[in-house]
């Protein structure tokens, strides 16, 4: 493991823009160097973000991490991008499954066209029993709570069918290993579907609850995200008009000047630190913080929003 | 010409490396009031572009309960501006990207608690 990811690295440090960075970070999850593979993962998308199966890698380290409903989001950006994509369809079947989504489960485990391989038999078939019980409860008193155990109950080996699946497809004839055991007990964990997700897309990107993010359009209008004053009032409305304008005359002053294409702005006030980077469609992605929390972590953060932000926007544009 | 009363802080803020220009200006009209540059800067427009965002980041620190904005650093590519604000006054530099953007942030914030 260790002379892949070593022949690997090399590989990608000889040519950066290759596609190489997708079986690194894929080696570096299964070694569980998480965090590594993450920043992997993400150097690669910036170069080659549409890009099915390097989304699919990026969600299962996401879901090495415990954090689903990121792996769900790279995962359904791979198939708006690959709508036959395998291993996406896998994961977001075992996401379906638990989420009680056992239509959309049985959909997408069978749309994964790796029926041929045992563990995913045994899932879908598992799935499909579930369905069953589901249907045969309609039709009898809701006295029994037999059916509702089945259906939250795991199927016997999600870990091992995701495992077992075939491998990622290995663009450029490079060898792209089978993916290792994702974190079943974050899939578990899934939070049910909320109906106010814009407010709260970057809740899972944040550290800690003296932080907040925002997406704001060119126009000063909140496309997602929430911000809270001390008070606990909710500001974002405010906030964000404020901002109306930054991004313009950001890039004005840099073109004036003729120092590139503006990257951050960074806010130092008394209380807090607001940071700011370009996001798609002319928005804004604003992350604020406060003084307790280091200027570096802070720009980490705004990292990790503007990804969110991006995909998610992707996803709704 | 007279010297302003900044003439001798924006020399000391223009010193430092990679910096191409400083100026002071007022945030409210956006007109620079004393200026230190190397030719060929923008320093007009760029001075109310600066001031401008510099109103923005007070407001939006207002609304958000920050409180009062104490630095503001705009980065680029190649380089990026940085203001410090007292009152209606601005303090900016223009910096290349090997400026030392530490040292400078300490020079300003403490050039701009003495602006008035």
């Amino acid at each position: 493991m260790a002379d892949e990811i070593t022949r690997l690295s090399d590989d990608l440090a000889r040519d950066p823009s290759s596609l190489v960075f997708m079986p690194l970070a894929d080696a570096l999850r299964r070694a569980g160097q998480l965090d590594v593979a993450m920043r992997v993962a993400l150097r690669g998308l910036d170069r080659h973000p549409y890009l099915a199966d390097a989304h699919d890698v990026l969600a299962r380290i996401y879901a090495d991490r415990g954090d689903v409903e990121r792996a769900s989001d790279e995962w359904e950006m791979a198939l708006r991008l690959d709508p036959s994509h395998a291993q996406a369809n896998l994961g977001l079947g075992f996401v379906d499954f638990r989420r009680g989504n056992l239509e959309s489960a049985e959909r997408r485990l069978s749309a994964a066209g790796v029926d041929a391989q045992p563990g995913v038999v045994a899932a879908l078939a598992h799935v499909r029993a579930a369905l069953g019980s589901r249907a045969e409860t309609r039709s009898m008193p809701a006295s029994t709570g037999a059916v509702a155990m089945m259906v939250e109950s795991p199927p016997e080996t999600p870990a091992t069918v995701i495992a077992n699946a075939p491998p990622t497809r290995a663009p450029n004839g490079m060898v792209a290993t089978p993916p290792a055991t994702p974190s079943v007990s974050a899939v578990r964990e899934f939070p049910a579907p909320d109906p106010s997700r814009a407010r709260q897309l970057f809740v899972s990107a944040l550290e800690g609850a003296d932080q907040s993010a925002l997406l704001v359009d060119a126009d000063g209008l909140v496309l997602a995200g929430s911000y809270t004053d001390a008070a606990g009032h909710d500001v974002a409305d405010i906030v964000a008009a404020q901002l109306a304008g930054v991004s313009s005359e950001a890039e004005r002053a840099m073109r004036h000047l003729g120092l590139g294409a503006w990257t951050s702005l960074l806010v130092e006030a008394d209380e807090a630190v607001l940071a700011m980077m370009p996001a798609p469609l002319g928005s804004l992605v604003v992350v604020a913080a406060s003084r307790q929390t280091p200027v570096g972590l802070v720009r980490l953060l705004l990292d990790r929003a503007l990804t969110r932000a991006r995909d998610w926007l992707a996803r709704v544009s | 010409m007279n010297k302003t009363p900044y003439a001798e802080l924006l020399t000391m803020l223009s010193r430092h490396r990679g910096v191409v220009g400083s100026f002071v200006v007022s945030e409210r009209d956006g007109l620079s009031i004393d200026s230190n540059v190397q030719i060929g800067v923008q320093a007009e427009a760029v001075a109310a572009l600066a001031a401008s965002l510099h109103r923005k980041a007070r407001l939006a620190c207002g609304a958000a309960g920050c409180g009062t904005v104490t630095f503001l650093r705009l980065d680029a590519e190649r380089g990026g501006i940085c203001a410090a604000g007292r009152d209606d006054l601005v303090l900016v530099t223009i910096s290349e990207a090997r400026a030392n953007i530490g040292l400078l942030r300490v020079e300003m914030m403490r050039a701009a608690r003495a602006l008035t």
